[in-house]
């Protein structure tokens, strides 16, 4: 009944990167991806993204909300929330509006939130 | 009027009891027509084509997904409906797909004439209706000139655009043949374990993509082989077909 925000929002998932597979090269999507596998170039999604604790990302990261559990080398820019989960490995800067590290995760990179104003704004839309 | 076109392999003997109880079932239910009976010397581009020019109102493929898969390729473009009436379990999967039942059952969905249009996906020059299959042995697949899959173990690709049911999708993936979107499904098996256990599916929604592979064909509906490379695509054309209500989408 009560399901979480994270659950909602991958309802729908339109693109899964299975641990087998190697993608390369500017991916862009408007759907929810989940990678499990290898991602070379850039990635990005206006929806949610999911990287597993299995998976390495070499790439320039863009999306609405993310849950990274795998290692990320590159820049990651999310518009909304993004969790980074104790497996995490992250060797980059940081962009989101709403943030939460869990224990055990390493992040190596400049970190920004997104200015005072604009997180005021979201909250009053909430 | 009604044309069935019949596969040559429903000419055999044992179809013969199952033939006259489904020729029956349509005299019944008013949808006699015109029979078309396939052979080798039948070129069936040319019968779909003369047949939709005298004014054919459903064309009904009798046989198997070899069967339908042939007359897709003859009726590509047209508004004409596709019937389906599968004889004999084995190979009729997009039957299935589309929700018609065997035999009997299936004329009782002609005569409902519940019509969807459906997406096709063509390969060169070659439409399919279902899927597109091949090895991932020695394949990349290059998706909308953007990026490219590599793909790292055994296993099989598949570009799906009707669900037929022998696929088992990871449980989020919805497939819609409506939608003017392909998927690209990706299934990965651990060579060394003894029953090649499944080790990874991926899943790309695509609108175009190049699949190259010098050694093995791509396979259109389990029956029509196309070389490799091929550009894989959603089809300008769509198809009218009659559906039953247990169909996949």
């Amino acid at each position: 009944m009560f399901k979480s925000q994270e659950e909602e929002s991958f309802k729908k998932v339109e693109t899964i990167i299975g641990p087998s597979v190697k993608v390369k090269g500017d991916f862009n999507s408007q759907g929810n991806i989940v990678v499990e596998g290898i991602v070379e170039g850039s990635l990005k999604t206006k929806g949610s993204l999911h990287i597993g604790d299995k998976a390495k990302v070499t790439a320039e990261i863009e999306a609405g909300d993310a849950k990274i559990s795998g290692q990320v080398n590159g820049n990651v820019k999310i518009k909304g929330y993004l969790e980074i989960m104790a497996a995490a490995k992250i060797f980059g800067d940081v962009e989101a509006s709403i943030l939460s590290i869990e224990r055990g995760a390493i992040l190596n990179g400049k970190c920004t939130m997104a200015a005072e104003g604009a997180a005021n704004a979201k909250k009053e839309k909430e | 009027m009604h044309v069935y076109i019949y596969d040559s392999y429903v000419n055999q003997k044992k179809y013969d009891k199952l033939l006259a109880s489904i020729e029956t079932r349509i005299t019944d239910l008013g949808l006699n027509g015109k029979i078309c009976r396939l052979g080798l010397m039948k070129n069936i581009v040319s019968l779909v084509d003369t047949e939709l020019k005298r004014g054919a109102k459903t064309i009904v493929a009798v046989g198997n997904d070899s069967t339908v898969s042939q007359v897709i390729n003859s009726m590509a473009g047209s508004s004409v409906p596709l019937g389906i009436i599968p004889m004999g379990k084995d190979n009729n999967l997009i039957a299935a797909g589309l929700g018609i039942g065997l035999e009997e059952e299936a004329c009782d969905i002609l005569s409902a004439r519940r019509i969807t249009k459906l997406n096709l996906g063509q390969a060169n020059n070659l439409y399919f209706l279902a899927k597109a299959a091949i090895t991932n042995k020695g394949t990349v697949v290059e998706i909308d000139k953007n990026y490219s899959i590599e793909i790292m173990g055994p296993g099989e690709i598949n570009i799906i655009n009707l669900n037929i049911n022998n696929e088992p999708l990871p449980e989020k993936i919805k497939i819609d043949p409506q939608d003017g979107i392909l998927e690209l499904f990706i299934k990965t098996k651990d060579s060394k374990s003894f029953f090649k256990k499944i080790t990874g599916q991926s899943v790309f929604p695509f609108k175009t993509l190049t699949i190259l592979n010098e050694s093995h064909p791509i396979i259109l509906d389990n029956s029509i082989k196309v070389p490799a490379p091929a550009e894989i695509s959603i089809a300008k054309q769509k198809l009218n077909v009659i559906v039953g209500k247990g169909r996949s989408f």
